[in-house]
């Protein structure tokens, strides 16, 4: 009996092992691939980057996570791009002209291959916008056209857009990385373009091994000579910082970015550079403007006064961010100066006062809801709570986990929010998007006549001055009104090997890799 | 025997129901939507309909649960709500690393806390013994996120060295694989170690304490043989059951060191699927998980009879 059962249980480890191993000679194709991946040819140009998140797909119609945009917008390509002052030139459109106040029509540029080996042509173009504006998509970008009435292809090379009024920001929508053109066959045979990309860019997608790297490779077939000049990208998923740090130290990888506190330990680390630019984005809170006591313009106004926006910049990202309104600065004079701005001014005699004159002589309590998953959210939630102290309100600070903030900020259930927005490449979205009585992301219950005159004024008005006037004023009204309090706007880190070349990295575009090349 | 094996395999099937009630239950339960974490600020209503229609999330819950389970009963488990992956394959897949992790780590662990505990447990109250003990209990109680990030700063700030960046199998380039795994697997294993050589010396020193060993000693045996033939393998029942929960609990996916050293396994699959509210991944995965858990106990038990005959199953 014993002898017996001291044979099987050596036979019964060796089957699961039989077993385990089994599985595991599956893999050994794709990750030979992988192992080439890391360029062992000492010829080929490589960039190896640091993702600090998975890509979440890659269908650039359907994915706005920027862990996948910094990937497939190196494999698609769309109509118009922004160059590095941010005004729009063509892309895969080599000039466009505007018959009248609703129709563009586009020239396309010509013998632009797929990296199938298809021509591109007009009909892909009004293919990609269709699909876009198709409800079935559920593209994130559906809204930014949703003033496009039409899409023809007038001939092979040429393509025309009919809005249904007037709309200032089409061109710049045009710019997004999501408004890309994809071949129709590759979406009808995959149903979507998420584990599949096959554009007109300058690279190709080789392979992606999840929640490892993704593989890119040159398009031999661009249609810009001399670009690419690299032969391979590889974007190593690397979500903890540490990990990124140590591995730029090294040169595991040539490229990641980094936070303020990391690129600062970086500063005299031999053979890395830290390249920093300010970002499109900004910290804000957000009130549900129809509960008590936040339903109160003056209780609003108040809390703006009780902020201390410089200190926010200081200590939550170590003095390199710089003070904000609702259009980041970095979009340039769209952007007012807010510094002049009254609420911007902290006068905690003022804010007690109109607290007294919206009646909470002795404050009030309150909770701010944040996201745990943001440090600098957290910080910035933590400093308000102090701050607001002053002016006799207690506040709590209820951090959740980013699946349930994105619950509670789209159903508005939190009656203080700390976040961070993105001011997106047109003031409209930062202006109209959140704060229009039916704005798409106006989860504050924030209405407003005149404001949303103004702001759908601006979106009309095609003269570029007056419309930067008509902003202006928006600017002004909404930091009046106080929906939300638009705090300060961080500096993005990249840090990069000294071997790489070619690399400067923009407000609306950190990671232009078209021109690197590594030494 | 083969009955009582039989049987404990047939209990997997209310197991697993009742862990897949739970976790489809659970993850509906719990705040926030796939679709809002997919879209988010340039969601529309519209595009919000139009995503949860695709994902099935407007049928009634026992629909979807039932159209789930039927997926689940053919092997289907379906496909990532976020990617669009199927979900099984992915499962395995990371699965192999996970599987490769906690095979090094419980070596490494084995070879470290047994002959430790032994030694602690022959010399008791000597320096020795305190020095091991010092050390189990810096194991037991240093967290392996701090350990591993103390580990990686050091490599690189001192000796300039970082793991490879991206996972390579085993098979494909063991030496590679082996440098990626190393680090990891000796944070893990130094953390098993701990909780394994207590038990390893308390159970030893009980047994060196039972009438039979003095027997033993007294036919004249010599010490090693005592120790290592008659001690051990009677101190070991509650060691396994030791090891047994611990490579259990690393099989289901070590999620900080994973997320630290940058490993696609099983445990990071979980983690981002949990937040982004990937139902089907999340459900998946945790039944694969019990599905291991249970499986890794029967081993346990059946190990028990193999090294002390007196336990029979019927």
């Amino acid at each position: 009996m014993m002898g017996k059962r001291r044979k099987w249980l050596p036979c019964l480890f060796l089957f699961i092992s039989l077993i385990v191993a089994g599985c595991s000679s599956d893999e050994t194709g794709g990750e030979e691939n992988g192992g080439e991946a890391k360029g062992e040819n000492a010829e080929e140009q490589v960039l190896n980057i640091a993702n600090d998140q998975e890509p979440a797909g890659l269908d650039p119609h359907k994915t706005p996570a920027h862990s996948s945009i910094r990937i497939y917008s190196q494999i698609y390509e769309g109509l118009l791009t922004f160059d590095e002052n941010m005004e729009v030139k063509g892309q895969l459109a080599t000039d466009w002209e505007q018959p009248d106040d609703t129709s563009y029509v586009f020239h396309l540029v010509e013998g632009v291959k797929f990296h199938n080996g298809r021509e591109m042509n007009a009909d892909d173009v009004v293919y990609s916008f269709e699909r876009i504006l198709n409800e079935e998509t559920a593209s994130h970008i559906a809204s930014y056209f949703s003033n496009v009435e039409k899409v023809e292809a007038e001939d092979d090379y040429t393509v025309k857009f009919t809005l249904s009024e007037p709309d200032a920001t089409f061109l710049s929508y045009l710019t997004n990385a999501s408004a890309v053109v994809v071949p129709k066959e590759v979406v009808e045979e995959n149903e979507d373009l998420q584990q599949t990309a096959v554009g007109t860019g300058p690279f190709k997608l080789e392979e992606w091994v999840p929640d490892n790297h993704v593989t890119l490779v040159k398009n031999e077939d661009y249609y810009i000579d001399d670009q690419p000049k690299l032969d391979e990208v590889v974007y190593n998923t690397m979500k903890e910082e540490s990990s990124r740090l140590s591995a730029i130290r090294t040169g595991e990888v040539d490229l990641t970015t980094l936070s303020a506190k990391s690129a600062s330990l970086l500063q005299d680390q031999d053979g890395v550079n830290i390249m920093d630019y300010q970002s499109l984005e900004y910290s804000y809170v957000g009130f549900n403007v129809d509960k008590e006591p936040f339903n109160n313009e003056k209780v609003r106004q108040a809390l703006s006064l009780a902020t201390d926006r410089q200190s926010i910049a200081e200590i939550v990202w170590d003095g390199d961010a710089v003070v904000s309104g609702p259009v980041a600065p970095s979009m340039g004079d769209w952007a007012i100066d807010v510094s002049k701005e009254e609420l911007y001014q902290r006068n905690l005699d003022k804010a007690k006062e109109l607290l007294a004159e919206a009646g909470y002589p002795d404050g009030f309590k309150t909770v701010i809801t944040t996201a745990s998953t943001y440090p600098d959210m957290v910080d910035t939630a933590q400093l308000l709570q102090q701050q607001w102290k002053e002016i006799g309100v207690q506040a709590e600070i209820n951090q959740i986990e980013w699946g349930e903030y994105i619950d509670t900020w789209s159903n508005t259930s939190a009656d203080v929010l700390v976040g961070r927005n993105g001011s997106g490449t047109d003031p409209d979205r930062s202006l109209n998007y959140f704060f229009n009585t039916e704005g798409s992301a106006n989860v504050w219950n924030f209405s407003n006549e005149d404001y949303d005159n103004l702001v759908e004024k601006g979106r009309k008005t095609l003269d570029k001055t007056e419309r930067k006037e008509i902003y202006a004023q928006a600017q002004e009204q909404i930091i009046n009104l106080s929906p939300n309090l638009f705090l300060v706007s961080p500096m993005n880190y990249v840090a990069v090997r000294d071997s790489v070349e070619g690399f400067t990295p923009y407000p609306h575009n950190g990671e232009e890799i078209v021109e690197v090349y590594k030494k | 025997m083969y009955a009582y094996i039989v049987r404990r395999l047939l209990m997997l099937v209310p197991v697993l129901f009742g862990v897949s009630v739970f976790i489809f239950v659970i993850m509906r339960i719990v705040p926030g939507d796939v679709a809002m974490t997919i879209l988010g600020t340039d969601a529309t209503p519209e595009s919000l309909r139009q995503l949860r229609e695709d994902f099935g999330l407007n049928l009634p819950i026992y629909q979807q649960y039932f159209e789930w389970m039927a997926g689940v009963l053919t092997g289907d488990f379906g496909e990532s709500m976020r990617t669009g992956k199927e979900v099984l394959p992915d499962i395995l897949n990371r699965f192999k690393l996970t599987f490769e992790l906690t095979l090094i780590s419980a070596v490494i662990s084995w070879v470290i806390a047994i002959p430790l505990g032994i030694i602690a447990a022959i010399k008791r109250n000597s320096k020795a013994d305190f020095g091991v003990r010092l050390i189990s209990l810096l194991g037991v109680s240093v967290p392996n996120f701090a350990l591993a990030t103390v580990l990686i700063l050091v490599l690189a700030l001192f000796f300039s060295y970082s793991p490879p960046v991206g996972y390579v199998g085993f098979f494909a380039d063991p030496a590679t694989n082996l440098q990626i795994m190393i680090l990891p697997s000796i944070v893990l294993g130094t953390a098993m170690a701990g909780a394994v050589m207590r038990m390893t010396r308390s159970s030893i020193l009980e047994v060196l304490r039972q009438d039979f060993i003095r027997t033993i000693r007294a036919k004249g045996a010599r010490e090693r043989v005592v120790i290592f033939q008659h001690a051990l393998r009677n101190a070991m029942i509650p060691i396994l059951t030791i090891i047994g929960m611990q490579i259990g609990t690393l099989l289901g996916g070590t999620v900080i060191i994973e997320q630290i050293f940058s490993l696609p396994g099983l445990g990071q699959l979980v983690l981002t699927a949990i937040t982004q509210r990937d139902f089907t991944v999340v459900q998946g995965a945790v039944l694969f998980i019990a599905f291991v858990f249970v499986l890794i106990n029967l081993l346990v038990d059946l190990l028990y009879s193999y090294l002390d005959p007196r336990i029979t199953y019927k």
